[in-house]
């Protein structure tokens, strides 16, 4: 019995083991790489719009909610915070607002590149703890569903 | 009944011991020559000790890859980027028949069976085209961090009198300027700053005197710190001053180097091998890209001007950690007065091409150096932004 018990809990280790490796940053770039190719999957402008700042939108939503969750730290908090300021100026780059030229709709398909890569290479995200990008990668899928 | 079927139930309940058995005699099996000291290496082809063919160019290669290296290109697939670079680095190898080839990639810490630890690191020695050795090694935890790669290196690098040219390149995220912790994602406490790689780099030249050329393949490389402190090991040296994607520098250039590199002009060599690598990385890439060559002896000016301006930039931010360290920004140095001097450009050629979006598109210049904004600046409201300004 003791040994099905071990040999149980060691199964059930590699399973448990496999999304904490995953990573909640990985979900975070795919989030936006699946924005992107819905964009240039999409002919019409107005709806590569629309599904740029639905996107935009979710991921200001998630970051809302892991922010007004309470289980953050304060580091993580000013981390989000960065984070929904760098959304919220790609958010104004689409629309043409606060200064800048509304994106022309023969570029919507590079500037939805140029949101995947600029989230890649920027340190908004790492400087978020991977817990709570974990957790903000779980509130993501809650909120696609 | 019942007595019939007990020894089919030992059977039965004997197999979980069993498979604990032999799972644990076989990680015994890995783990127990691992933490042997000496590094043995599995030779995978015979060493060439032909004097007639003394490599003519000697390639130092470390690849980062114990942190998040996924990208995804502009059709959404999917790349690891320390996996790319090792396959480029091994073409490399392969296509130099009068090259030693140096690989050490630094991989993420793993455990079989939760328990026993597996090597962090996988060596590669080419010679002449050859893959020579092959080995899993511990990367060293203390100080110096890159004792045993150095160790690695001493033991292979072909002894010959003949002068060659060597490199040494260097791929991963930025390298902090001051001692932080986080850069290995296996190892979260671990400090590691620039001084760590130089440190490193004191080791590889011990016998050789300086590389010919270093390439740092990172992002905000091209720092008055970050030349300042790794220029003193090499001749020529290429890095990015600002944000580098993952796709990195093209690499194709460093193939048949008996062709590309006859003329033993290094200089000119490396103008090349920056210019291939821009242009590759702006066919595909929206955010801002700069690739610097700088020219060590002639930047040397220049450095000693604003080393004490840098300084006091950066011991004002030490002790800051987590987000507030993250918030401090970088800009070119051009932006700050301090730093406006005639030597600016002096010794140094910038490829650049601003972000397609974003606040900087209208910036169409590089000095080629990349400093930190100080917090005056950086505490001002945000200024309406210079591209697409209505």
């Amino acid at each position: 019995m003791k040994a099905r018990i071990a040999f149980g809990l060691i199964i059930t280790l590699f399973v448990l083991a496999l999304p904490t490796n995953a990573g909640g940053k990985e979900q975070l770039q795919k989030y936006f790489s699946n924005t992107a190719a819905k964009v240039k999957a999409t002919v019409n402008p107005t709806e590569k719009r629309a599904i740029l700042n639905e996107s935009f939108q979710t991921m200001s939503g998630a970051l809302d909610k892991v922010e007004g969750s309470g289980l953050i730290s304060k580091d993580d908090r000013a981390g989000i915070n960065r984070f929904k300021s760098a959304l919220l100026e790609k958010q104004d780059e689409l629309a043409g607002r606060n200064g800048y030229l509304r994106i022309s709709d023969e570029q919507l398909n590079a500037f939805s590149d140029y949101v995947v890569q600029d989230m890649e290479q920027a340190d908004l995200i790492i400087s978020i703890s991977l817990i709570t990008l974990l957790l903000i990668a779980i509130v993501l899928i809650l909120l696609i569903k | 009944m019942s007595t019939l079927r007990e020894p089919h139930n030992r059977l039965w309940k004997g197999i979980p011991y069993a498979v604990l058995f032999v799972s644990t005699c076989a990680a015994l099996l890995l783990w127990l020559p691992s933490c042997s000291p000496s590094l043995s290496i599995h030779r995978t082809a015979p060493l060439v000790e032909n004097d007639s063919l003394p490599p003519e160019y000697s390639i130092v290669c470390i690849i980062h890859g114990d942190n998040d290296y996924l990208y995804h290109d502009t059709i959404g697939r999917e790349y690891i980027a320390d996996a790319e670079v090792l396959a480029e680095v091994k073409k490399v190898a392969q296509q130099n028949p009068r090259a030693e080839v140096f690989i050490f990639r630094q991989i993420p810490r793993r455990h079989f069976l939760f328990f026993f630890p597996l090597h962090d690191g996988e060596f590669s020695y080419y010679r002449n085209g050859l893959l020579v050795a092959h080995e899993l090694y511990w990367r060293d935890q203390d100080h110096p961090r890159f004792g045993h790669e150095v160790e690695l290196y001493s033991r292979f690098h072909a002894d010959n009198q003949r002068e060659r040219v060597s490199m040494f390149l260097y791929f991963g995220h930025e390298i902090p300027e001051m001692e932080v912790a986080g850069y290995d994602a296996s190892y979260p406490d671990r400090m590691f700053s620039v001084h760590d790689l130089a440190d490193g780099l004191k080791g590889f030249t011990r016998d050789s005197g300086r590389f010919n050329l270093f390439v740092l393949a990172t992002c905000y490389g091209g720092t008055p710190y970050t030349v300042g402190a790794l220029g003193p090991f090499a001749r020529t040296m290429i890095a990015s001053p600002g944000n580098l994607h993952l796709s990195y520098f093209d690499l194709r250039l460093l193939e048949h180097l008996d062709h590309r590199l006859q003329d033993k002009d290094v200089p000119a060599f490396a103008a090349r091998f920056a210019r291939q690598a821009f242009h590759r990385l702006i066919s595909g890439i929206q955010t801002e890209v700069s690739i610097a060559v700088y020219d060590v002896d002639r930047v040397q000016e220049f450095l000693h001007s604003v080393h004490k301006d840098y300084d006091h930039t950066l011991t004002l931010w030490k002790g800051e950690t987590g987000s507030s360290m993250a918030a401090n920004e970088h800009c070119d140095c051009a932006d700050l007065p301090a730093y406006v001097m005639p030597t600016m450009h002096n010794g140094v050629e910038i490829f650049y091409r601003p972000a397609r979006f974003g606040r900087s598109t209208n910036k169409q210049n590089h000095s080629g150096w990349e400093c930190w904004m100080d917090k005056g600046r950086r505490d001002e409201p945000l200024q309406a932004p210079e591209s697409g300004i209505k």
